[in-house]
């Protein structure tokens, strides 16, 4: 894959400051569409389908929407949702998505993740788990062990 | 002779074509003066081209709301566009409904104005302007919510309706280069003409709150663009249902506060403030205090997972199972009633609900979210 | 010095189809490759190549002519003709952009990259070596324009009408156009030869 014009504005939208104040890279300096590439090999190692995961997740906030605001418990997990005002845009210009916030830690192995609607299009859309060491990076490995441990 | 002609020429064809290209950027870039004529002529601008419209009409004192400065992520800006600037961008097009499209509804910060332009604002967009202001008070009043009170500059005086908010400018600080704006509702009362108060949550790695809460500071100069929204007391008899938690109480607040001051206290006011513990709530005692002068006012908090040291004696559960029990049992369902609502889409939903089912329709939300 | 004996208008056809700058001399080929997966864009892109090509062979001519030959500057051949390609092109993207902003969005990065396609610098050499007339370098740069735009919005027909196709994973992106564009150069070769362009 190449840094296509379509990838250059995206990353330029992903520094800090931009869309948000800590932006998509964190100190990660390689470009997104290594990262990319790393993390797509990672998933296929794993065994693990970006679309699943994507379903996966949204279900996890459908039911974490019913504790307005505070934990809940599902299955074999605690899940909580927190919302602020406003939409933010992806970096990738191809959507707005509410600032809704879900943690889920799965109670079997106390493992934890952390991801906004923005998180979760950009993984199933665009195949982007942001840089290491950004807030909402999404580690496969962490993805596999708190999802489907 | 030929050491000194080879640089010659070279130098002379790049000098005339970087001539050429200076004229034409002269030429392309050059938009001339734009037009904009808004509501048929009822006012007409004459500007220079070249900026995007929401930027170029707030240089003239007109603001068009913006939830994040002109950015193209909030889509408040809608304008009606009556003549033609284009085909819509891919920034516009996700904020866009199919009417929209139909009515030919454009983001004003994404269209450039190149060319003479007739659009339509609703009348009480004239109404709004750009405040200077002083930082006066930023205090904590939860671990996570600061109550910022600004004292007015230029001009001294705002007029706006309880339940409105404005626009706080954001400077640029640290990594962040532009200047941006966001939304929050005012929680002081419209007869405080001088002042604006906000209540302001830290969001973890938001731009604005970031900014309020770590490096805002008492005595800086400060911005804000307002009055907006159509969050308001209706003028009806209605019971009045009220829900917010955490920030969300700032409108609430300022209606309340503002009908004790206008005397219309025959209404019967319910205000719901959910919380999880203790060290959410705040402003306990002045809603306390009004109970006690205004028999019509009730106010009742709700924790919905309060810890033993709180020591709660008060309402316990979500906030939607409080209203429930309080519409089934104690609020007269013969009543007319209306429901106000501030807080995240998730819980205005869950309320909404509540209030379906006890059939009161006419449920009112501040919509910026 | 004599022209080479060639009708500008076959000299123009040829260009086109048997003597084609990307299908047969294999010129231009990478913002061929990236942008002709999208039909609207490689339109645009096709125009503006053309353009360029076009503008910069006559420019180039009345350089060749009137400074490099009488000057005798024959080394500074390639500097003063990539000068004037960038500057055209520069000239180009203010007015694309003024006058398509959606088209300069599209095309991005790829529009003043044509400021080092090598089919342009290419059209200009192939010009100045076979040692064409005013007229013959005009035909020949507009023709070989014309046919790089033709070559990019037939492959990106083909792309777009094979898009559903199952491409073994091995080759799929890269790989599958690089063996349409081959497929595509040979039923052009079938052209070749039957006008002689020198």
């Amino acid at each position: 894959m190449k840094m296509t014009p379509k990838y250059i504005r995206a990353q330029e939208n992903m520094k800090p400051g931009k869309i948000t104040a800590d932006g998509f890279l964190g100190n990660d300096d390689r470009n997104i569409v290594d990262i990319i590439a790393a993390d797509e090999e990672e998933f296929e190692y794993l065994g693990l389908d970006f679309v699943e995961v994507a379903k996966l997740m949204r279900k996890l906030v459908k039911e974490g929407l019913k504790g307005l605001g505070e934990p809940i418990r599902y299955d074999k997990w605690e899940i909580r949702v927190d919302e602020a005002r406003g939409f933010l845009p992806c970096p990738f210009q191809d959507g707005i998505f509410r600032k809704r916030v879900t943690t889920v830690k799965n109670l079997n192995n106390g493992e934890e993740i952390i991801y906004s609607e923005l998180s979760i299009h950009l993984l199933a859309a665009h195949h982007f788990l942001q840089g290491k060491g950004a807030r909402f990076r999404l580690e496969p490995a962490l993805i596999k062990s708190v999802l489907y441990e | 002779m030929e050491i000194i002609l080879a640089p010659i020429v070279v130098s002379v064809i790049s000098s005339v074509l970087a001539l050429i290209i200076v004229v034409v950027d002269g030429v392309v870039n050059n938009y001339g003066e734009v037009e904009i004529d808004i509501n048929d002529s009822k006012r007409n601008l004459k500007v220079k081209g070249g900026t995007p419209l929401l930027q170029t009409l707030s240089s003239q004192g007109i603001f068009v709301p913006s939830a994040c400065g002109g950015r193209g992520s909030c889509g408040a800006c809608k304008v009606k566009v009556l003549s033609d600037v284009g085909p819509y961008l891919p920034t516009e097009l996700p904020y866009m409904s199919k009417e929209e499209l139909k009515e030919n509804i454009r983001l004003a910060c994404q269209i450039k104005l190149k060319k003479d332009i007739k659009i339509y604002l609703p009348e009480e967009l004239f109404n709004i302007r750009k405040f200077k202001g002083i930082v006066e008070s930023l205090k904590d009043v939860t671990y996570d919510i600061k109550e910022l009170r600004i004292r007015l500059v230029e001009p001294n005086e705002a007029n706006f309706k309880a339940g409105q908010y404005v626009q706080l400018v954001i400077p640029p600080y640290e990594n962040i280069k532009e200047s941006t704006q966001r939304a929050y509702s005012i929680s002081s009362s419209p007869s405080d003409k001088n002042h604006i108060e906000l209540l302001i949550r830290l969001v973890p790695g938001g731009i604005a709150t970031t900014y309020v809460h770590k490096y805002m500071k008492e005595g800086d100069v400060v911005e804000v663009v307002g009055p907006f929204g159509d969050f308001y007391m209706r003028d009806t008899n209605a019971d009045m249902i009220m829900v917010a938690g955490g920030s969300g109480m700032a409108p609430i607040k300022s209606i309340i506060f503002d009908m004790w001051e206008r005397g219309i206290t025959n209404r019967n006011v319910w205000y719901f403030f959910g919380a999880r513990s203790k060290r959410d709530l705040y402003y306990l005692e002045i809603f306390q205090e009004l109970e006690k002068k205004w028999p019509n006012f009730h106010f009742i908090p709700a924790l919905s997972d309060p810890l033993p040291e709180d020591d709660w004696t008060g309402e316990i559960g979500l906030i939607t199972n409080v209203l429930d029990k309080y519409l089934q049992n104690i609020i007269p369902a013969e009543n007319p009633k209306e429901g106000y609502l501030c807080g995240s889409p998730g819980m205005i939903n869950a309320c909404v609900q509540v209030f379906d089912k006890h059939g009161v329709k006419d449920v009112y939300y501040d919509k910026f979210a | 010095m004599m022209y080479p004996d060639i009708n500008p208008f076959v000299l123009f056809f040829a260009s086109i189809f048997t003597s084609n700058i990307l299908l047969t001399n294999f010129l231009g080929m990478c913002s061929f490759i990236s942008i002709s997966k999208d039909i609207k864009s490689s339109n645009g892109l096709g125009i503006a190549v053309t353009l360029v090509t076009t503008i910069t062979t006559a420019l180039n001519w009345l350089l060749e002519k009137y400074v490099i030959i009488p000057l005798e500057l024959g080394y500074l051949r390639y500097i003063i003709y990539i000068i004037v390609i960038a500057a055209v092109v520069q000239v180009l993207e203010m007015v694309i952009d003024r006058v398509s902003p959606n088209l300069y969005m599209v095309l991005g990065i790829f529009l003043p990259l044509i400021t080092v396609n090598c089919a342009i610098l290419g059209v200009a050499l192939f010009m100045q070596l076979r040692n064409y007339s005013f007229i013959q370098s005009v035909f020949f740069g507009l023709g070989s324009g014309i046919g790089w735009w033709l070559a990019i919005v037939l492959l990106a027909a083909i792309r777009k009408k094979t898009e559903n196709a199952p491409v073994p994973a091995p080759l799929k992106g890269v790989g599958i156009t690089l063996i349409t564009i081959g497929i595509m150069a040979m039923a052009f070769i079938g052209f070749a030869g039957m006008i002689n362009v020198r």
